[in-house]
């Protein structure tokens, strides 16, 4: 599994006025097999696009997004998404939210194994359950794992745990290096929090917006699971926030 | 404490404790539609009846509402005994009691205003008496007559479900439907159905029934045309977008994905469609349809048998209300998946 993206560059056109706005701006990237990659940014730089490429629900304007050698047209179970809303079919339990997924790819799921992932996910006991009767963290947990179900050569995540509260967030986070350790899926992640990144990733993609650009790619070098508290971590902190024009030098300022 | 106490348990620890007054007011309140009742049998036997001086289509009063009513007494009778035992019984009981006091107070209003003193017409107002009677004397017409309407209005309403399901479900899903379909409802749709009943019954090539059919299905057409559209069109793009990664084909989206996600929708339009499709039924059989409750309705009303028309018009009232009775009972089962039902 290997996804490159080659000179790629992604025009939209605006909504209300003529004109276009430039997403993307000659983005090369290559995510190897197996690797935890964050897609790091500001809103309007790009990130949510250049996910939503390698998925094939977008169309690069120029360039090329490659999986396995072969240029990226439409969709494909190889490549899961799991988004930060409206992820689960409101309409289904959470045992048919996963069994759609396992149909829709023609894997013939077994119910044991469908209860092996409801037991995966922790959701066990709410597997009859619809999505508004579960809490956003439960919600995020089976999306994660109806993708999962159908075997995905990368999972792309579309800040999956956007929507959720700073502990149900840490507390998923873990629950993701394990899926990702357990199964070792390529992940490919987008957000907006530097924390989460750190976190979770081997490699950091720090993007600019406007035009959408890769700013730095950082490797993080820490073992899992990191620590929030040590050195390492608040430097790589502090070097992205410089990067993103956060850390202005302080100015300290004294009254008397 | 337990911790496992029901919710109605709960409210009977949280409650305010009661005071002697209230408490008195509770048990009056819930003895007021026996009262009631009894003061309509009791007018009804007792205060001698005024006689009319042109008595067309005036039946002499007989025994059959005593029993109606004293059916009632009895059953009143029972909960409040009922009610004394059990604090649920007594619960239900004391909510049902005003309305039925109410509903029994007009029946001896209406006694009073039409048997007892004559302030109505004695041949539009006839006695609930004569009701009940017409009602028994009439069922084979009474029941012929419904299960044509019946069948008329399931007909037609399916007729237009499967109809605006086509079309609303293909014009929201592709835009090249829609904008051949989306003229003709601007143009259709606001005009009211009956008003091509003139039109549609006087067709040689198409039966009454055909063009009663036709008339009801347009009008349940239009309804659940726009909310299905409408329902497709707001499905949340990422439910598109999730089914088209585990490889949900263009066609099998239809029904795995933009049905179900609009149902909520489509159940507005089920039930809009509804009253359409009974306010359309009437019209129709008022205007050309030689069968049916409407019908008969103005049938009777031509000999000015009003007791028969209320009879009829009874029966209409049990009909659509058991009729929307089931419509809510198929929705609220199959958007059970819903937080806030539409």
């Amino acid at each position: 599994m290997s996804v490159k993206i080659e000179s790629l560059t992604k025009i939209f056109a605006k909504q209300i006025e003529e004109g276009t706005l430039t997403a993307l701006d000659n983005i090369n990237l290559e995510i190897k097999d197996g690797e935890f990659v964050s897609l790091l940014g500001a809103s309007g730089c790009g990130k949510s696009t250049l996910l939503r490429i390698i998925a094939g629900l977008e169309i690069p304007t120029q360039g090329a997004a490659l999986f396995n050698g072969e240029r990226i047209e439409g969709t494909s179970p190889k490549r899961g998404l799991v988004f930060q809303e409206h992820t689960l079919f409101a309409w289904l339990t959470v045992r048919q939210n996963i069994e759609f997924a396992a149909k829709a790819t023609k894997r013939l799921n077994s119910r044991t194994e469908i209860s092996n992932w409801l037991e995966v996910a922790g959701l066990t006991e709410f597997a009859d359950n619809y999505p508004h009767q579960l809490s956003g963290g439960m919600r995020q947990r089976a999306a994660l794992v109806r993708a999962l179900a159908v075997s995905p050569e990368v999972l792309l995540l579309d800040e999956p745990l956007g929507a959720l509260d700073s502990f149900t967030r840490m507390h998923l986070q873990d629950e993701l290096i394990r899926l990702w350790k357990g199964r070792g899926n390529t992940m490919v992640m987008v957000t907006h929090d530097i924390d989460e990144a750190i976190y979770l990733s081997q490699r950091i993609v720090v993007m600019s917006p406007r035009p959408g650009r890769i700013a730095k790619i950082l490797e993080v070098r820490m073992s899992y699971p990191r620590n929030r508290a040590v050195g390492d971590f608040t430097a790589l902190r502090t070097q992205i926030l410089k990067l993103m024009d956060f850390a202005q030098d302080v100015q300290e300022e004294y009254t008397i | 404490m337990k911790n496992n106490i029901s919710a109605w348990e709960l409210k009977q620890i949280e409650a305010k404790p009661q005071t002697l007054k209230s408490k008195l007011f509770d048990w009056l309140v819930s003895f007021m539609p026996i009262l009631m009742a009894l003061l309509v049998l009791l007018q009804y036997k007792l205060v001698p009846n005024k006689k009319v001086l042109i008595s067309f289509k005036v039946y002499e009063p007989t025994n059959l509402y005593a029993w109606f009513i004293g059916v009632f007494l009895a059953a009143f009778a029972g909960l409040f005994i009922a009610s004394l035992f059990s604090k649920k019984v007594f619960g239900k009981w004391r909510n049902a009691a005003p309305l039925l006091t109410a509903v029994f107070l007009l029946l001896l209003a209406y006694d009073f205003a039409t048997l007892k003193a004559r302030l109505l017409h004695a041949t539009y107002f006839p006695a609930i008496d004569d009701i009940l009677n017409a009602l028994i004397a009439e069922r084979a017409q009474l029941w012929i007559n419904s299960r044509h309407s019946l069948i008329l209005l399931f007909t037609g309403y399916f007729s237009g479900v499967i109809a605006g399901l086509f079309c609303g479900i293909l014009s929201g899903y592709i835009k090249k439907v829609r904008y051949w379909v989306m003229p003709l409802i601007k143009v259709l749709g606001p005009i009211p159905a009956n008003t091509w009943l003139p039109i549609i019954l006087v067709l040689p090539f198409i039966s009454l029934f055909q063009g009663a059919v036709f008339i009801i299905a347009l009008g349940v057409w239009y309804p659940v045309t726009m909310t299905t559209m409408n329902g497709v069109i707001n499905i949340p793009m990422h439910n598109y977008e999730a089914a088209k990664t585990f490889g949900v084909g263009k066609l099998s989206m239809i029904y795995k994905v933009a049905i179900p996600a609009s149902s909520p929708f489509i159940f507005q339009g089920l039930t809009q469609g509804m009253s359409i499709a009974c306010t359309v039924l009437l019209i129709a059989e008022m205007m050309g349809v030689e069968a049916g409750v409407g019908w008969y309705i103005n049938w009777q009303r031509g000999y000015a048998d009003f007791a028969k028309v209320y009879a009829a018009i009874v029966i209409l009232c049990v009909t659509f209300f058991a009729v929307n009775t089931m419509l809510n009972a198929i929705k609220n089962r199959v958007l059970r998946w819903q937080e806030d039902k539409v």
